[in-house]
């Protein structure tokens, strides 16, 4: 589904990626860990199309398309969603309002046509249950005024109104207390299925717990320096990175 | 549906000087149009509801006097490059709200006169300009009397190389104690062209008060744009989506022509 070959990437002429290669099947969940500053969120937002960042070498290819000729909505409207970090307070566009306008350019991309307003009400109330979101909140505008918790549970419930073919999480675990991780996770894995990948950033084990991940990467310095599976985040979170980066510290 | 067809359909002749309307919240509303000179006058403890339509290049001088306890509202559509004056002379404890929408190179002009004791007032405007237009909207608030609450708020959006002004002043006499008065000015340029000034202005002269101000340029939240593109909305799509929000709680201050002044800020946008 997604194919990264040696993808480097910087952004205002500091190097951040220095040759990323990833391969995530459908069905797959990948997680990638590592220290503070490593690239995580650049490669998301590379992956996404920030145009904050540049290319300089490498390909990635999303279900047989080279990805990084695509535009940022295009990529999003193919089955490309990131989680973001941190959600942005758009004043005065009601959640509902750009839901609508979401789903229904998704589907005139892949020549379907608009959803009928009941039936998207009927999407919204069904979708928003899935993370326990307060139906009062698709009435107010995006993200204004959330909590954190209601902001990341926010993104969790565009994810399932989306229906990505792959989903990029970036620290979505970040600034919740436990019930907001579990309601969170619960609604990722149950959103999961065979024909869909998703890879999440986090530097917690915890979220792990629920999400359980096929693949674990840490990230150092732009590169993938350690692939293993599950067991690896809880060795990670008792032992820390120093017994892996320990090799590559200039 | 937009203004003009919405009042054609409630039967009003757009080339008349006007009518009356019911509008979406049951309130009748006087309908006014284009008029070079308007007295608006509203009686002891009496309501009215009025809406002036501006289509034309024309001069408009317009004078509301508000009796005591009377309670008036105000909706001044600019749809033409309109040059206007408006008076608005508010007696002891009279209300007046002032929803003003100028999608034109217009010049108007608000001066409200606070001549009695806790009287209020509260003015939304938005103007918006594009191509080579010059657009202004200034604002006089003269608290003359103590206990007068007065709160403006005027948003502009720049496109194009157009230009745009807001010019506010909030005046407070020697006497005027206990005046609490805001004013906030809130601006958007699109694209490195465009140019709004602004100015906002305090002159107080009594020591109980609270009074404050502010102004803001800037432009899009490129942030918000990126989040919205995520989603699969266009570049287009989440510019208008932006603006459209910035602009929302002004169209709405007016309950009754909300909706169709909405339309008229979406048929803006369309041509930006």
């Amino acid at each position: 589904m997604l194919s990264i070959k040696n993808l480097c990437a910087s952004v205002d002429n500091k190097q951040i990626l220095r040759g990323i290669n990833l391969e995530v099947r459908a069905g797959e969940v990948h997680a990638i860990m590592g220290p503070n500053g490593s690239g995580k969120s650049t490669l998301a937002s590379v992956l996404a199309g920030n145009e904050k960042f540049t290319v300089t070498d490498g390909s990635v290819e999303f279900l047989e398309q080279n990805l990084l000729e695509l535009p940022i909505e295009d990529r999003a409207r193919m089955g490309l969603f990131l989680g973001f970090q941190y959600p942005v307070e758009i004043p005065g566009v009601t959640m509902a309002n750009f839901m609508k306008m979401a789903v229904n350019e998704q589907r005139k991309f892949r020549g379907e046509e608009p959803l009928s307003a009941g039936e998207f009400l009927r999407m919204m109330r069904e979708k928003s249950a899935i993370v326990e979101l307060d139906s009062k909140l698709t009435n107010r505008a995006v993200n204004e005024g959330f909590s954190g918790g209601e902001k990341k549970k926010n993104e969790i419930f565009q994810m399932a109104m989306l229906e990505p073919k792959l989903s990029v999480l970036d620290e979505t675990d970040s600034g919740l207390d436990i019930d907001a991780l579990r309601i969170v996770a619960t609604g990722v894995t149950r959103l999961h299925n065979e024909q869909n990948a998703t890879v999440v950033i986090t530097h917690y084990q915890r979220l792990l717990d629920y999400i359980v991940p096929d693949y674990v990467h840490v990230l150092y310095k732009g590169r993938i320096i350690y692939t293993g599976d599950k067991t690896l985040a809880l060795k990670l979170e008792k032992e820390g990175y120093d017994w892996l980066i320990n090799d590559y510290k200039e | 549906m937009g203004l003009l067809d919405y009042l054609q359909e409630q039967g009003i002749d757009l080339e008349s000087s006007g009518g009356i309307v019911t509008a979406a919240d049951n309130s009748q509303v006087e309908v006014v149009i284009n008029p070079n000179n308007l007295d608006v006058t509203v009686a002891e403890n009496d309501r009215k509801s009025v809406l002036v339509l501006h289509t034309k290049a024309d001069s408009s001088r317009m004078v509301f006097d508000v009796h005591p306890c009377a309670s008036l509202r105000v909706v001044d559509v600019y749809l033409g490059g309109c040059f206007a004056e408006s008076v608005v002379r508010q007696q002891a404890g009279s209300v007046c709200d002032i929803t003003s929408v100028v999608t034109s190179g217009a010049v108007v002009d608000y001066m409200v006169d606070m001549n009695g004791k806790q009287a209020s007032n509260a003015l939304k405007s938005i103007f918006l300009s594009r191509g080579e237009e010059y657009c202004k909207v200034a604002v006089r608030v003269n608290h003359n009397y103590s206990d007068c609450t007065s709160n403006s708020l005027v948003k502009g959006v720049a496109s194009g190389k157009s230009k745009g002004e807001f010019n506010g002043m909030v005046y407070v006499a020697q006497d005027a104690q206990r005046t609490d008065a805001r004013q906030n000015s809130r601006n958007i340029e699109l694209g490195g062209e465009a140019k709004i000034i602004t100015k906002p202005q305090l002159e107080i002269y009594a020591d109980d008060v609270k009074c404050s101000h502010g102004a803001t340029v800037g432009q899009l939240d490129s942030e918000a744009i990126l989040y919205m593109r995520q989603r699969g909305l266009s570049e287009m799509q989440a510019r208008r989506l932006q603006i459209e929000g910035f602009a929302k709680d002004i169209v709405y201050s007016s309950s009754a022509f909300g909706d169709v002044l909405a339309e008229e800020l979406n048929r803006f946008l369309e041509e930006i």
